[in-house]
């Protein structure tokens, strides 16, 4: 009776249910007796006639009291029991479980996987592999709920907690804020995916979002930091009032009032951008005139100088003219811009702007590839004992194809493998260029 | 006994007609007319909670936002949880029914400390102002406060938690004074083991209020100083820690739903017998089972915190002992029910309400498994379930047994009897009301819709609708019942007699409405008040 649970989509799920159900069981044979027998006592012993008829003077039974003392125990003690082994049950699996970290914070989930990748408000994770999920929470309380999953926990700001699941079937199920965290408390939800292992691996190893930040236009990376950043969620782009104000001609508003009671001016001293990238990193530094303070996260910190920008970008194109952009019209600047560069200019340009420095130092220590510096003419082993010299053809081939030669003592598969489509042959005598500059 | 010796002496004079100025009212220390104020002081904090919970369930009739914004939203269910805990089902039974009844019921002219009984009225008015004046920028943390979201909120935190904690006050005054009462005031004859069982039940709910109600007290200055001056008790920016919060806050606030609901089961206890005309079955077990409660209730706190973080040592132990509650509850109503065998039974409005408190708490204990139960709360947990579940023990038990008492002793209290038709129309609407209300809510449980939501998915939908339906079928109930019983005080030309009910409790031994010092000469009692029907073999007290 009374089976409204979600789909079982974990391992321990259905033992949750087992539980569940005699739970329910139990409770509604004792409810249906006891109330069962008041009912007939009330029918059978009614007062006939509006005359009380003789009653016995009955007061009690010890006999009684120590059956329903001991068989509520005896029941309870089973129940509690289940309930605990069940529990235990649910960390399964902990030393081999996939690890991913989450972190609550006002109205959004935040997921980090071990190789570094990021996700907002939706997670993947393989089928049939437990998965260890590490919670956090930045601002107040949150609490993480996979009804699907029968698993919750709380993420407390300043605590590590952790739930532990094994999904048995794959498809997408909600995740929940289940501990109340204020305004948008029932919009922080999220989505979960199970899919299969190999899925897996392809969608946690394709790092072409992060690839494709580093080649958006500024406005592109906006507008994809806006709905990853959860911006989207309390700030609209099309004047409707969320819990911020709407970014729709935000850009152009001179002279808006405050909660203080100043206004915004903007001149040479205070610039519109000085002013969105104060909001974005310290949001109490200015808030405007009737709305609440103390809700964005401070961003401080957590977003780099370009993503920034890119952000400013976004929020100027909301200038309500055109609903969509075109594909990169500024591109045509850039490409007269990196034409007028000189190849080592253009080479260090690269280095930056393509993220080689996050793996590739210039001063000769190791981080995850070999160090530029002396690289260009270097000679020495390949992982495979063959040898190598670092001319143009290998440092081509190396950039395109990363893993054709591999260096010993160097890992494989740790480059990006989409150099080729966006450096071309000038680009490449570019870096090459840089490189010999390095020696 | 003295009943009609006491309405020859007395003529018409009661303790409502003896002196009639309004300074006499507010200034009396007579512990009816004091339980007279609380009620109806009370009474207009339930009808402003319950605006505000019908409120909350017109905007969830159907998803997406309606007519509130969130925040709006956020405020209503912190307004009504407050005000419905602390302004209205904590001081509920006690201040009221038990303020008028316990020294009636064993044979007292007052309380032990009359004066510090109107003290802790005034007290209680005194918060209730700051409660509304909270209410000019209201609070959105829930009526549970948690930090770190009370510590950072704009909302007028200090100022609803300074509330509570006056309220406090007032909650362990009253604790105090009916411990002392129960002890020194007994009539000659009324020993321990001839106590109304709503008095044993008072007792309990008067050592929980003096022994738990301080450490909310503590709890809730703690977080005026971190938010006041800065203190890092509970914010983790500052060095505290949240879950700390949330055991001080609990080791209360899990007592003191037996604050609410242990009069209530003294009243059902009262009513059943003698509507029966049957003794209370294992009166001493009844007795010592609100003894049982109130102790373990002191043990469990930690099971509102299963999922918030705790060590798995301590949820097993919190889990175990939540059991522990399940037992003694569990014998009081196989005790009720019992009594019931082979009475008399007639089918008065309080009756009706005590027998269908009996149905109501059955779900509201085996609900309860639900949420004790380990592995099943981590589903549970803050969801729906969880509203459903304790509304049937607040709601179904604590207001159920207030409607219940306010009926069986309305005749006592006001010397008027209620039109029964009209308040067997209420019965109806409020029962089935109050069960679409939360049923419902359980399905939603089940499903895995959190609460404090303001909107929900598209597919939780159907089942908010009905709960809609059902709270607004419920607020119509109350509306009735209530009503009925002002109409009837103002009104009703039918006066009652001492002892419409013929109940062997003392309070019926004196004339409706009492004279001010309630008995004409001090009673004297030799048997305990349950003494209905004939001897039996083998049946002795």
């Amino acid at each position: 009776m009374f089976r409204y649970l979600p789909e079982q989509a974990s391992k321990i799920a259905p033992s949750v249910d087992w539980l569940h159900n005699w739970i329910t069981d139990l409770s509604v044979l004792f409810t249906v007796a006891i109330c069962g027998a008041m009912v007939y006592f009330a029918i059978r012993y009614r007062k006939r006639d509006g005359v009380d008829h003789e009653t016995p003077r009955i007061e009690g039974s010890n006999f009684l009291e120590v059956v329903w003392t001991v068989v509520p125990t005896l029941i309870s003690i089973w129940v509690a029991y289940y309930g605990i082994v069940i529990y235990q049950d649910m960390r399964e699996g902990e030393n081999e479980a996939l690890v991913i970290n989450a972190v609550g914070k006002q109205w959004i989930w935040e997921f980090q996987y071990e190789n570094g990748k990021q996700t907002v408000g939706e997670f993947v994770v393989p089928v049939n592999r437990p998965v260890k999920v590490v919670l956090t929470a930045t601002d107040v309380l949150h609490s993480f709920f996979v009804p699907a999953m029968r698993i919750k926990k709380d993420a407390v700001p300043g605590h590590y907690t952790s739930v532990m699941f094994t999904p048995v079937k794959t498809g997408t199920y909600h995740t929940f804020c289940t501990e109340y965290c204020g305004t948008n408390h029932s919009g922080m939800l999220a989505k979960l995916n199970v899919v299969s292992e190999a899925e897996y691996e392809r969608w946690v190893n394709d790092r072409s979002d992060d690839l494709a930040k580093l080649s958006m236009t500024p406005a592109k990376l906006g507008a994809k930091l806006y709905s990853d950043k959860g911006c989207v969620a309390c700030h609209s782009l099309n004047g409707t009032r969320l819990v911020g104000p709407s970014f729709l001609k935000l850009y152009q508003q001179d002279g808006r009032k405050l909660a203080d009671g100043s206004e915004v001016k903007f001149d040479e001293k205070f610039s519109v951008e000085e002013y969105i990238r104060e909001s974005i990193l310290h949001p109490a530094a200015k808030v405007v005139e009737s709305y609440p303070n103390g809700l964005m996260p401070a961003f401080d910190g957590q977003l780099s100088d370009g993503e920034l920008k890119g952000l400013i970008a976004f929020i100027k194109e909301q200038d309500g003219s055109a609903p969509a952009q075109e594909e990169e019209p500024a591109s045509e600047d850039m490409t007269a811009k990196l034409a007028a560069m000189s190849l080592e200019e253009l080479g260090q340009f690269h280095y930056e702007s393509k993220a080689c420095n996050g793996c590739h130092s210039l001063d000769g220590s190791q981080i995850v590839g070999p160090s530029f510096k002396g690289l260009y003419g270097k000679k020495g082993e390949l992982a495979d004992g063959t040898e190598y010299v670092a001319d143009d053809a290998y440092i081509q081939e190396s950039i395109w194809d990363p893993n054709a030669k591999i260096v010993k003592g160097f890992q494989p598969n740790l480059m990006l493998q989409t150099y080729k489509d966006q450096l071309k042959e000038r680009d490449i005598q570019g870096i090459i260029a840089y490189m010999k500059t390095l020696q | 006994m003295s009943e009609h010796a006491a309405a020859a002496d007395h003529g018409n004079l009661n303790y409502l007609n003896h002196e009639t100025t309004l300074w006499s009212w507010l200034s009396t220390v007579d512990h009816k007319r004091i339980g007279i104020m609380y009620l109806f002081t009370i009474t207009i904090f339930f009808i402003v909670g319950g605006i505000a919970a019908l409120t909350m369930r017109m905007e969830l009739a159907s998803a997406g936002p309606d007519f509130l914004t969130p925040d709006q939203y956020n405020v209503l269910f912190t307004l009504h949880g407050a005000i419905m805990i602390f302004l209205f089902i904590v001081p509920g039974i006690p201040a009221t029914m038990g303020n008028f009844l316990l020294p009636l019921m064993i044979g007292a002219k007052d309380v032990a400390f009359p004066r510090l009984n109107l003290l802790s009225y005034y007290i209680y008015v005194v918060g209730a102002i700051m409660a509304l004046f909270a209410l000019l920028n209201p609070i959105d943390t829930g009526w549970t406060f948690y930090a770190p979201y009370s510590t950072q909120t704009k909302s007028a935190v200090i100022l609803m938690t300074g509330a509570a904690f006056v309220l406090g006050f007032s909650s362990i005054l009253t604790g105090l004074n009916f411990v002392v009462t129960v002890h020194r005031l007994r009539c000659p004859g009324m020993t321990w083991d001839r106590l109304p069982v709503f008095v044993w039940a008072l007792y309990a709910t008067a050592v929980i209020q003096t022994l738990a109600t301080p450490v909310v007290g503590m709890t809730l200055l703690l977080l005026i100083m971190e938010r006041w001056l800065g203190v890092g008790i509970f914010d983790p920016k500052m060095g505290g820690d949240p879950v700390l919060f949330e055991h001080f806050f609990w080791f209360y606030s899990h007592p003191v739903v037996y604050i609410m609901v242990l009069p209530a089961f003294g009243v059902v206890g009262e009513i059943i017998p003698v509507f029966s005309r049957k003794p209370l079955f294992g009166y001493k077990m009844v007795c010592y089972a609100s003894l049982a409660i109130a102790l373990v209730g002191f043990l469990v706190w930690a099971h509102h915190m299963l999922v918030a973080g705790i060590s798995d040592t301590s949820a097993i132990y919190f889990s175990v002992i939540t059991f522990g509650v399940a037992i003694p509850t569990a014998v009081k109503v196989f005790n009720w029910v019992s009594t019931m065998y082979k009475g008399s039974i007639s089918f008065d409005t309080p009756m009706l309400y005590a027998m269908a408190f009996i149905f109501l708490f059955m779900i509201a204990g085996t609900t309860g498994v639900y949420l004790a139960t380990l592995a099943v709360d981590v589903f549970y947990h803050d969801t729906y379930f969880v509203v459903a579940h304790f509304h049937y023990t607040i709601q179904g038990g604590a207001v159920i047994g207030l409607i219940a008492a306010l009926h069986f002793w309305f005749p006592k209290m006001t010397g008027k009897m209620y039109n029964e038709h009209i308040a067997k129309i209420a019965f109806v609407l409020v029962f089935v009301g109050f069960n679409l209300t939360f049923l419902p809510q359980f399905v939603l449980g089940m499903e895995g819709m959190p609460r404090r939501y303001f909107d929900y998915l598209p597919e939780f939908q159907s089942m908010h609708r009905l709960s809609t339906v059902g709270a607004l079928v419920n607020g119509f109930g109350y509306t009735f019942a209530l009503l009925n019983l002002l109409f009837a005080w103002i009104f009703s030309k039918r006066k009652a007699s001492a002892n419409p009910y013929h109940s062997l409790s003392l309070e019926w031994q004196t004339q409706s409405p009492p004279i001010h010092d309630n008995f004409v000469e001090t009673p004297t009692v030799t048997d305990y008040p349950y003494g209905y029907g004939t001897p039996v073999e083998g049946g002795a007290h």
